[in-house]
C-alpha cells in the first residue's frame, strides 16, 4: 500500500523529458486486500502463497480478458489500466465475484478481501508505473471501498452506466486526502447475491418489512376468498381454468393472451388470489412452480475446459425469476390432466419430471403461461448458466474441486442411483437454486452451436441458425463430473426424448 | 371354441405392448451396421464427414416403434462395453442421432480416435442381440491452417 500513497502527479522526482513521455487517458483499477497486516500476522507465508496464487490464477486472467494490462502488483494490491472504462468495471466486478466463491468455503477471519476502486484519468505511463492525480484519486476511492467492493468515480460511472447493467448507489460527493476537489463517488452492485450479502442493514430491514407486509395482506386475502367460496373451490378443481370458455367467477373476466402482465382489475385486494406471492395449490387454477428472483448483472461466460466452451465472452442478464428446482413430475402431470402436454409422466411426485423432448418442455411453458396469465418460458442459455454460477467464477459453483452433497452425477462422491433423486436433494447455490448441475439435463429455449463464436452478449437467446438441436444444461445422474460445471453444454435433438432430459422453467418480471 | 378363440386373441393383445416396450427389441440376424466412410485406420485433416451404412434393417426417428428399425449412436473413444440393459449412454462421447440422421459432420483433436455405431430401439435401448458396427480407428492430424 505504502508504495501507491507515494504517487505524486507531475514533476516530483525525475521528470520525463519534454514530449517523449506519453500521457494518455485511462480507467485506472486499483484493487488492496483488506486487513492484509492482520493476515499476515496469522499465516505469513500461507498468506504470501494464497495472494500470489489469486494474482496468478484470477486477476491477472481477468485483466487481460478484459483488454487491460497490469501495471504492476504491490505486495497487498495491484494496479491496472484499461482503455475502456466498462471493461475496466466488468473486470473489477468479475475478481470480487470469483473472490466470493473462494472465499465461501473458508472461516471469516481468514478470507482475502479487496477492496477496487475505478478511476477515469489522464496519466504518464512508463514500462512498469503510472503516474498523476488519476491514480491517486483511484487509491483514495479504493481506500473508501468496503472490502468484497467495487468502487467507482463519478467520471467512471458517467462512462458506463447505460452499458454495464448492474445497480449502482451513489454515495455523494466524498473530499479526498489532498485532493482539491471532492469527488462523486458510486458503489457498484453486481449482482442479487452481492447485494445480498453487502446491503445496508437499514434497507435489509425495509425489504423484510415489505415482505412481511405482504405476507400478512396475501394471508388475509386468501383466508378471506377461502371463506367465501368454500363451496366454490371443489367445482373449480373439477374444471381447470385451461379451457378458455368455462370456469365460474371469482377470476376478473377478461382473459387474454399470456404474455401480458397481470392487470390487477376491479379491486387490487378481491384480485390478489392468482398472483398472489406465496401460492396456494388449491385456490390458483395452476400450481406454478417456486420461483427465485435473479437481479441482473454481466458475467464471463463460458470456459476453456472444452471446446464448446470457447470463446469466453461477456454476457449481460436482465432481471428475471427461474425455478428454484427443475419441473417435478407432480407439476408435470398437471398439465398431462389437462390435456395441454402429451403424456402422463410416471415416478414420484417430487422427482424431476424426465424423458422431456424440448418440445414437450415447451409445451409445458406454454400451458403455464397461459394458465397462470404470467409470462412462462425457459430461461436462456446465458441466464441458465449465470444462475447456476451463483455469482461465482469457479469450476463448480463452490469452488474448483468436487465435494460430496453438491450435485447428483456418477462420480460426485454419493452413491450412484438408478434415478434422479427428488429435486432438492443437494445443496442450493449462492442464489438459492437447486440442482443447476447434475439430477437432470436441462432444456434452454437457444438452438444448439458447436462453440460460442458469435454468440449474442445481451442474454438473448440464441436463435439463429440449425434448429434441429437445442441446448441441454446441467448434465444427469448418469454423467461424471465434467458435466456438473456451470459452464458445461451440450446439444440433442429438438423432438427426440431422453431418460436424462428434463428442465426448469423461468420468468420475464 | 370361439370363446376360446377370443380369449387367446384379447391375451396375444395385452400381451403385445408389453413385449414392445421390453428392453433388447430383437433384430434381424443379418443386420449389419458399418462405417461407409472413414475407413479403418483413415488419416484425416481438421473435420470430416461419418456416414452410418445399415444393411437389412431401417432407420427410423427415436420414439418411433417400428419393427426392425431403429435410430443410429456414434460412440467416440469409449472403451466401457454397452449394456444391453441399459439406454445407450447420452453425453460426449455418446452421439445420438434420434431425428433419423444418417450421417454428421465431427470435429475431433488432433491424435487416434476410435468409432463405433450402434443402433437404438424407440427408447434407445441396444437391439438384442446389440446391431454395432466394427470399431474403426482414424488419425486425426492437425488441421491445415491455423496459426496457434
Amino acid at each position: 500500500m505504502g508504495e501507491i500513497r507515494n504517487f505524486r502527479s507531475g514533476n516530483h522526482g525525475d521528470p520525463p523529458p519534454q514530449g517523449s513521455m506519453p500521457r494518455r487517458l485511462a480507467a485506472i483499477i486499483v484493487g488492496d486486500i483488506a486487513s492484509y497486516s492482520r493476515l499476515m500476522q496469522a499465516d505469513e507465508e500461507g498468506t504470501h502463497v494464497r495472494v500470489k496464487r489469486i494474482e496468478r490464477d484470477l486477476i491477472e486472467p481477468s485483466i487481460i480478458e478484459h483488454h487491460g494490462s497490469l501495471v504492476k502488483t504491490t505486495g497487498d494490491g495491484f494496479i491496472a489500466i484499461f482503455d475502456s472504462p466498462v471493461e475496466a468495471v466488468r473486470c473489477s466486478i468479475v475478481i470480487q465475484q470469483n473472490l466470493i466463491g473462494r472465499n465461501a468455503s473458508l472461516p471469516r477471519e481468514s478470507r482475502i478481501e479487496y477492496r477496487i476502486g475505478v478511476n477515469l484519468g489522464d496519466v504518464i505511463v512508463e514500462p512498469d508505473d503510472i503516474y498523476g492525480d488519476g491514480v491517486n484519486i483511484a487509491t483514495r476511492i479504493e481506500g473508501i471501498a468496503e472490502p468484497g467492493q467495487v468502487y467507482i468515480s463519478g467520471a467512471i460511472y458517467e462512462q458506463i452506466k447505460h452499458k454495464v447493467v448492474c445497480g449502482y448507489e451513489s454515495l455523494g460527493d466524498r473530499k479526498v486526502k489532498n485532493i482539491t476537489d471532492p469527488v462523486r463517488i458510486y458503489r457498484v452492485l453486481p449482482d442479487a447475491d452481492a447485494v445480498g450479502r453487502t446491503r445496508g442493514r437499514r434497507e435489509n430491514t425495509l425489504i423484510l418489512l415489505l415482505g412481511l407486509t405482504l405476507l400478512v395482506i396475501a394471508g388475509g386475502v386468501l383466508w378471506y376468498l377461502l371463506m367465501q367460496q368454500a363451496g366454490n373451490t371443489v367445482e373449480r378443481a373439477a374444471a381447470p381454468a385451461v379451457s378458455p370458455v368455462a370456469s365460474p367467477s371469482p377470476q376478473p373476466p377478461p382473459r387474454e393472451t399470456a404474455t401480458q402482465t397481470p392487470q390487477p382489475s376491479p379491486s387490487v385486494a378481491a384480485s390478489t388470489p392468482s398472483p398472489a406471492p406465496s401460492p396456494s395449490p388449491s385456490v390458483t387454477p395452476a400450481r406454478e412452480p417456486e420461483m427465485i428472483t435473479i437481479r441482473g448483472g454481466s458475467f464471463a461466460m463460458g470456459s476453456n475446459d472444452d471446446p464448446t466452451e470457447r470463446p469466453i465472452h461477456q454476457v449481460t442478464i436482465k432481471p428475471f425469476s427461474i425455478g428454484k428446482y427443475p419441473v417435478t413430475v407432480g407439476e408435470w402431470n398437471e398439465c398431462a390432466a389437462a390435456k395441454a402436454c402429451s403424456f402422463v409422466a410416471t415416478g414420484k411426485d417430487d422427482a424431476p419430471v424426465t424423458n422431456v423432448s424440448w418440445t414437450d418442455a415447451q409445451q409445458y411453458a406454454a400451458w403455464l403461461a397461459q394458465a397462470s396469465k404470467k409470462p412462462y418460458r425457459l430461461p436462456n442459455e446465458a441466464e441458465w448458466e449465470y444462475a447456476a454460477r451463483g455469482g461465482t467464477q469457479t469450476k463448480y459453483w463452490w469452488g474448483d474441486k468436487l465435494q460430496p452433497g453438491m450435485a447428483g452425477c456418477k462420480d460426485c462422491g454419493d452413491l450412484a442411483a438408478e434415478q434422479p433423486a427428488k429435486v432438492g436433494s443437494f445443496k442450493p447455490n449462492p442464489f438459492g437454486l437447486h440442482d443447476m448441475g447434475g439430477g437432470v439435463d436441462q432444456w434452454v429455449e437457444d438452438c444448439w452451436h458447436r462453440t460460442y463464436q458469435g454468440a449474442p452478449g445481451d442474454g438473448s437467446a440464441w436463435n439463429s441458425g440449425d434448429c434441429t438441436s437445442h441446448v441441454l444444461r446441467s448434465g444427469s445422474w448418469k454423467n461424471d463430473s465434467r458435466y456438473v460445471r456451470p459452464s458445461n453444454r451440450d446439444g440433442y435433438d429438438t423432438n427426440v426424448r431422453y431418460p436424462t432430459h428434463g428442465f426448469r422453467i423461468a420468468l420475464s418480471p | 371354441m370361439r370363446i376360446l378363440r377370443c380369449i387367446a386373441l384379447s391375451a396375444a393383445l395385452a400381451l403385445l405392448p408389453g413385449a414392445a416396450f421390453a428392453q433388447g427389441k430383437t433384430a434381424p440376424k443379418d443386420a449389419k451396421l458399418y462405417f461407409i466412410t472413414p475407413s479403418d485406420g483413415a488419416r484425416v485433416r481438421g473435420g470430416f464427414w461419418v456416414r452410418f451404412g445399415l444393411r437389412n434393417m431401417g432407420v427410423t426417428h427415436a420414439g418411433d416403434d417400428y419393427q426392425n428399425a431403429g435410430h443410429h449412436h456414434l460412440l467416440v473413444d469409449v472403451k466401457d462395453p454397452i449394456d444391453p440393459k441399459e439406454p445407450i449412454q447420452q453425453d460426449k462421447s455418446h452421439l445420438h442421432f434420434g431425428a433419423g440422421q444418417t450421417e454428421t459432420f465431427l470435429e475431433l483433436s488432433p491424435g487416434n480416435h476410435t468409432l463405433q455405431l450402434v443402433l437404438g430401439d424407440a427408447k434407445h435401448y441396444p437391439f438384442d442381440p446389440p446391431v454395432v458396427s466394427e470399431k474403426v480407428t482414424v488419425r486425426v492430424r492437425q488441421p491445415p491452417q491455423r496459426g496457434k
